[in-house]
């Protein structure tokens, strides 16, 4: 209704976005905290590291494994999702499969880089916020990439025509309530290049209208690597100005 | 370690973010709490042509469009504000004088805030619809500021404050912002600012208003500094009226209403029962509730027991012990003796039971105590403890005479309206003009039932014109079915092809349009309709194949090609679901430039058609099936008789009258085969009323006639009907558009067959579709050729409605269409008239991968929306249609007086119920006094010896004359 959505955002803002690095404390070598409006994110990275498991040793490449945990508390309806959870299973492999294609795994042969994610709260985005994580929780750790990994989720409505009779807005980084709603997709861009890594979408969609979406997610992801790489820098200086003292 | 507790500072540039915080609490106890984020911002427009500032700044949407400006920039005033006002109103305002803010005369330029908007919309989903399309239409110049998303008019609830104590105060923060906002905007111009005036009607919010320097008013207050105050203060709601009055009425007569919470327990562990309400047609102080529990419906007698529920609503009741069950009331009693000479105004002295009331039923007891020893027929009887959901809706009626204080001129009184609907008891009306009024046909709009009111109390809403006038009675009959009757909106028509009546199909075959299209206009194909047909659905052609089959093809206007899924244009016929046909008057679903020119397969031009052709053997087997968009150009369009003249003549041997020749013959066999399968033949008393075309005044009625070229037609469109069913079920198992007969319970004939033993001892076997239609043959009288029609009206009455229905809604075996005796069954033929055939028009595109499907046909609970929809449009056309006729016949025979052979189709102990085949009319006769009553061999004696008996003739003497309790012309018979 007059372009407004059911949070007071227009059809290309993002939500807020707060991010941390080296939140814990514990023996994790990277960490990091993202908020995106109420869906909420701790990462810990370990490695490179000798491999738990003789059976993960890549004799060229390091591996990259990674493991998701939802508190029970994170959704709306408290549910717990054990390690087979389906849903589980599947952000993990996604989460795995989008890092071992950006990491420079062939400097790291024979070891492991774990990636550990909470997430603690949902409100839309899950997948895209845990990319996120991991993103900044590797920078923290000191691994390299070839560039940010960024993600963001787009939203289109169902309809063919909207009331004027044009086709509707697509819309950027949809919330719990607009993702119950309406089709959406989550894309995962290296930097603030075209270059696509990752993409996942779980409804139907008319295809004409799968452009639009993609467009609007992948302009979406460089404003997300605009807001990680601002923090990045902050903590970075404020880092070397401790170190100098 | 850094915390990743956030500071607050950490926000900064993100000041603009709030939350909102609910607790939702679910039917089954569970209690949620729900955030969510509010991000406010600054560039939401106020839309006041005034404002520069916000013109510049407005937003724009993905293809680069901003809104443009709705408040106007001199907007009406008042006495009170010479500069013109923006209207923004409270909630109760719109919940309580919709029909006033819907007026012509007044309220524009109207700022709806988003609070409000929101606060109708939990309140009232229909005032919630109706404001919408206020907002919708550039016509009033409403506007929906959102005042929850802009910063400046944002409000946090405060400790301690309750919600509507915040809504109160986000209204006046609003109306404070947009007044500094339009005098900042306005104030280098020199043009003087419109004031913002608050509507309200709570004291305590105006006081506040007041004292916040915001312009405010009380709706009385405002309405009476209006042009035609009168007017509009009538449609204001009564709850609003005589808010003082009501804490002094009298006693209460009628039984307090169950807490919800205490129904919703009691239904649940099956204490309680629900269901919806219907008032029986032959006597006000009865009705029925149907539950799922109970087989039969249980009996719900006197207006104690109804408890203020009205036709159609959705009630709780309880079960009354035992003893006080009865058998189904079998006398005739109508409102109007019962409540003959009583005052709208004096409600101090009334008792729920008045002294006639109280005869009745004593007469009532009495009776059922004769009966008793016979232990029969008692049926349980239920009181109604609660409303879940009224049905109260707009009513048409007149205002009764007798209750008009004449003497009385100005001021308001307190009059009856009388509803056109029988079922629907009289409303007292608060009214400033009832000397106007009178003789007026008119629009009331119920607003309260309180328990010390007899009778409902509600508002007027307009006057539709002169009692018995044609328009005025035909805007009445449309009003009283729902139909929507008003010109297509401009946003309808803008869907049309630009090229008007000079579309034509493109010469070139490249055409996109002539994408996987079949050219079939080289085939002798014609179309049947009746005369003066102008929206041609449907045509036919036959041809002769060298292996001995036939092809035989039915095409269809391609409506789908025209009207596009969720444009304006089809949300309107969505929302209209069917064409409705009055005597003189046809309310089309689409625009006529669609429904009796381009999609309308005239002949001699070149049309685009949805065909379905099939190989079929001689015996009318159906060998193969072909479904294909195609070209079509018909060569003739006939009348029926016509069609069968043509046949009929054998010196005629030209191929398109041999290929009418092999339709005929094929639908023969058909019809055979249908009949072989058990279809039934059903009657409904059908006529015709013959206008005279200079006058446009009814001529003289005749009953349709029938001929062969009917059932031809008839038969091929079944055969596609059910060739396209299975069509789209195989394609779309969960949603496909189809419809089903359900098979009627047994007990729906128990009246019929104990009657038909009683009195011709014949019987009726009900079993299946089979045995119903072989027995209702052997329905013969040989004396009375017209019995055995009279007993199939009966028996179709008896059945249950045919319904639309979307596939995953219900098991394959449930599918059956009873009357037709076919396991699946659709509407694909008539998409020019029927919203069900166009869905069916799509869904088979998308089988036959023609075109991608909309998601509205294949999402399971929009289908389910739509299906609803049409269902009820569809009931209602039909009803419409049938009191059109019932006016029409009304009219033509007006004054006349005339002797007619009647059938005694119903009896009671104090009346009966006779038709008349020739005008097709039924009436009820009263008897004051019986003699004798029988009620197991269905005979009633009268004072002079004379006897009446179930199904046999009687002559009777037929009158039209105005009824006093509609208002309307009726039949009135009388035994001759």
């Amino acid at each position: 209704m007059e372009g407004l959505r059911n949070d007071g955002r227009r059809w290309n803002e993002l939500r807020r976005i707060h991010c941390q690095l080296s939140t814990s404390s514990t023996n994790a070598d990277g960490s990091s905290y993202i908020e995106q409006g109420f869906t909420k994110v701790i990462c810990n990275v370990t490695g490179p590291a000798e491999p738990s498991n003789r059976q993960r040793v890549k004799q060229d490449s390091a591996t990259v494994s990674c493991e998701v945990y939802f508190a029970a508390f994170s959704g709306t309806d408290r549910i717990k999702r054990g390690r087979n959870d389906k849903k589980v299973q599947e952000l993990q492999t996604a989460i795995q499969k989008t890092f071992d294609s950006v990491i420079l795994t062939h400097l790291f042969a024979r070891s492991e880089i774990s990636i550990s994610i909470h997430i603690l709260s949902q409100d839309g985005g899950t997948l895209a916020a845990c990319i996120n994580a991991a993103t900044l929780a590797l920078i923290d750790a000191g691994i390299p990439m070839s560039d940010y990994v960024c993600a963001c989720t787009a939203g289109q409505s169902t309809s063919i025509f909207d009331q004027e009779g044009a086709s509707p807005d697509p819309w950027l980084d949809v919330n719990y309530l607009e993702e119950s709603d309406i089709p959406s997709l989550t894309v995962v861009t290296v930097g603030d290049s075209e270059k696509i890594v990752a993409l996942s979408m779980e409804n139907k969609v008319r295809i004409e209208r799968l452009e639009a979406m993609i467009a609007v997610g992948i302009s979406g992801c460089a404003r997300v690597r605009g807001i990680m790489d601002k923090e990045v820098r902050r903590y970075g200086k404020e880092k070397l100005e401790a170190e100098g003292e | 370690m850094t915390s990743i507790k956030r500071m607050l500072a950490d926000t900064s540039g993100h000041d603009a973010i709030t939350s909102k915080v609910y607790i939702r609490s679910a039917k089954s106890g569970k209690v949620t709490k729900i955030v969510r984020e509010i991000y406010l911002r600054t560039d939401i427009p106020c839309s006041s042509r005034l404002c520069r500032v916000c013109l510049a700044s407005a937003p724009v949407d993905s293809s680069n469009r901003s809104r443009p400006f709705i408040l106007s920039e001199k907007p009406a005033g008042t006495v009170a504000f010479r500069y013109g006002h923006y209207l923004m109103p409270d909630t109760n305002i719109f919940l309580q004088c919709m029909d006033a803010i819907e007026h012509k005369s007044a309220f524009y330029d109207v700022i709806v805030l988003q609070t409000v908007l929101d606060e109708v919309k939990n309140q009232s989903l229909p005032l919630y619809n109706r404001l919408v399309s206020l907002t919708k239409s550039d016509e009033k110049r409403f506007y929906v500021f959102h005042n929850e998303f802009r910063q400046e008019t944002h409000v946090r609830r405060g400790q301690e404050e309750s919600i509507n104590d915040r809504n109160d105060r986000a209204i006046r923060v609003a109306c404070k912002w947009y007044q500094t906002h339009i005098q900042q905007a306005v104030a280098s111009t020199g043009v003087k600012p419109p004031a913002i005036v608050m509507l309200s009607n709570d004291r305590d919010n105006l006081a506040k208003a007041k004292s916040d320097g915001v312009d405010c008013i009380n709706l009385h207050d405002y309405v009476k500094g209006l042009a035609n105050a009168d007017e509009l203060l009538d449609m204001i709601s009564s709850s609003l009226q005589d808010q003082e009055k009501k804490s002094t009425r009298g006693a209460n007569v009628y039984s307090e209403y169950a807490s919800i919470s205490k129904m919703n327990t009691g239904v649940r562990n099956g204490t309680l029962h629900q269901g919806t309400f219907h008032t029986s047609t032959y006597n006000s102080l009865e009705g029925t509730v149907g539950v799922p529990s109970f087989d039969k419906h249980l009996l719900i007698v006197g207006l104690e027991n109804m408890n203020r529920a009205i036709d159609g609503d959705l009630v709780v009741v309880e079960l009354l012990p035992q003893d006080q069950w009865k058998r189904q009331s079998d006398k005739l009693v109508d409102q109007d003796t019962l409540t003959k000479n009583e005052n709208a105004d004096v409600d101090e002295v009334e008792s729920i039971v008045t002294e006639k009331e109280r005869k009745a039923l004593i007469d009532e007891a009495k009776r059922i105590q004769r009966s008793q020893d016979e232990g029969q027929k008692v049926q349980p009887t239920a009181k109604i403890i609660g409303v879940v959901k009224r049905n109260w809706r707009s009513y048409v009626g007149h205002i009764d005479p007798n209750s008009v204080n004449r003497a009385k001129s100005g001021g308001q009184q307190v009059v009856f309206f009388r509803p056109l609907d029988k079922k629907i008891p009289r409303i007292r009306v608060f009214t400033r003009q009832a000397t106007q009024l009178l003789g007026q046909r008119i629009v009331v709009n119920i607003d309260t039932w309180d328990r010390n009111s007899r009778f409902p109390v509600g508002h007027f809403v307009r006057a539709l014109g002169e009692l018995e006038s044609k328009e005025a009675e035909t805007e009445a009959l449309l009003l009283e079915y729902d139909v929507q009757y008003r010109p297509f909106p401009k946003a309808v028509l803008d869907c049309l092809p630009s090229v008007g009546h000079d579309w034509r199909v493109p010469e070139d075959k490249s055409d996109p349009d002539w994408d996987k299209r079949m050219d079939l206009r080289d085939l002798l194909i014609c179309s049947i309709d009746p005369p003066g047909c102008q929206d041609i659905d449907d045509a036919l052609h036959a041809r002769q194949l060298p292996n001995g089959n036939c092809e035989v093809g039915v095409h269809i206007a391609d409506v789908s090609h025209f009207v596009k899924p969720n444009n304006a244009m089809d949300d309107e016929a969505a929302q209209r679901g069917t064409t409705v046909y009055l005597v003189d008057k046809r309310i089309d679903m689409l625009p006529p430039l669609l429904g009796t020119d381009l999609c309308s397969l005239k002949p001699y031009v070149e049309r685009y058609a949805f065909s379905v052709l099939w190989e079929m053997t001689p015996e009318a087997q159906i060998v193969n099936t072909v479904f294909t968009k195609s070209v079509i150009k018909s060569r003739e369009a006939f009348a029926y008789k016509a069609a069968q003249m043509r046949i009929d003549d054998k010196s005629q041997t030209d191929p398109l009258t041999q290929g009418m020749r092999i339709l005929l013959m094929l639908s023969k066999r058909l019809r055979q085969a249908r009949m072989d399968a058990g279809a039934l033949n059903l009657a409904s008393p059908e006529v015709k009323v013959h206008m005279e075309s200079e006058t446009s005044d009814p001529a003289s009625i005749e009953v349709k006639e029938l001929l062969e070229t009917n059932s031809l037609v008839e038969e091929f469109m079944l055969c596609a009907n059910i060739s396209v069913a299975r069509r789209i079920y195989e394609a779309f198992p969960q949603t496909a558009m189809l419809r089903r007969h359900g098979a009627p319970p047994a007990t729906n004939f128990d009246d019929l067959r104990s009657q038909l033993r009683a009195r011709k001892n014949l019987d009726l076997r009900v079993d299946s579709s089979k045995a119903l239609a072989d027995s209702l043959d052997s329905c013969v009288d040989p004396q009375e050729p017209y019995f055995n029609t009279l007993v199939r009206i009966i028996a179709t009455r008896c059945m249950l409605p045919a319904e639309y229905f979307s596939s995953g809604t219900q098991a394959y075996p449930e599918f059956r269409h009873y009357g037709l005796a076919t396991d699946i069954y659709t509407h694909f033929t008539s998409p020019i008239r029927r919203y069900a055939d166009l869905a069916a028009h799509r869904q088979l595109a998308a089988a036959i991968d023609y075109e991608p499907l909309d998601e509205s046909l294949y999402n399971k609970n929009k289908m389910d929306a739509v299906v609803k929809n049409i269902n009820v449009r569809h009931r209602n056309a039909q009803f419409a249609g049938r009191a059109s006729i019932e006016y029409y016949v009304g009219q033509a025979l007006k004054g006349k007086s005339m002797e007619q052979e009647g059938f005694v189709a119903k009896i009671f102990s104090n009346g009966f119920v006779v038709f008349v085949p020739k005008f097709g009319i039924e009436g009820t006769i009263k008897v004051e006094s019986a003699k004798t009553y029988d009620a197991d061999e269905y005979i009633l004696e009268l004072e002079d010896g004379k006897k009446v008996v179930l199904f046999d003739k009687v002559n009777v003497q037929v009158n039209f004359v105005k009824e006093q309790a509609t208002g309307r012309r009726k039949t009135e018979l009388t035994l001759a």
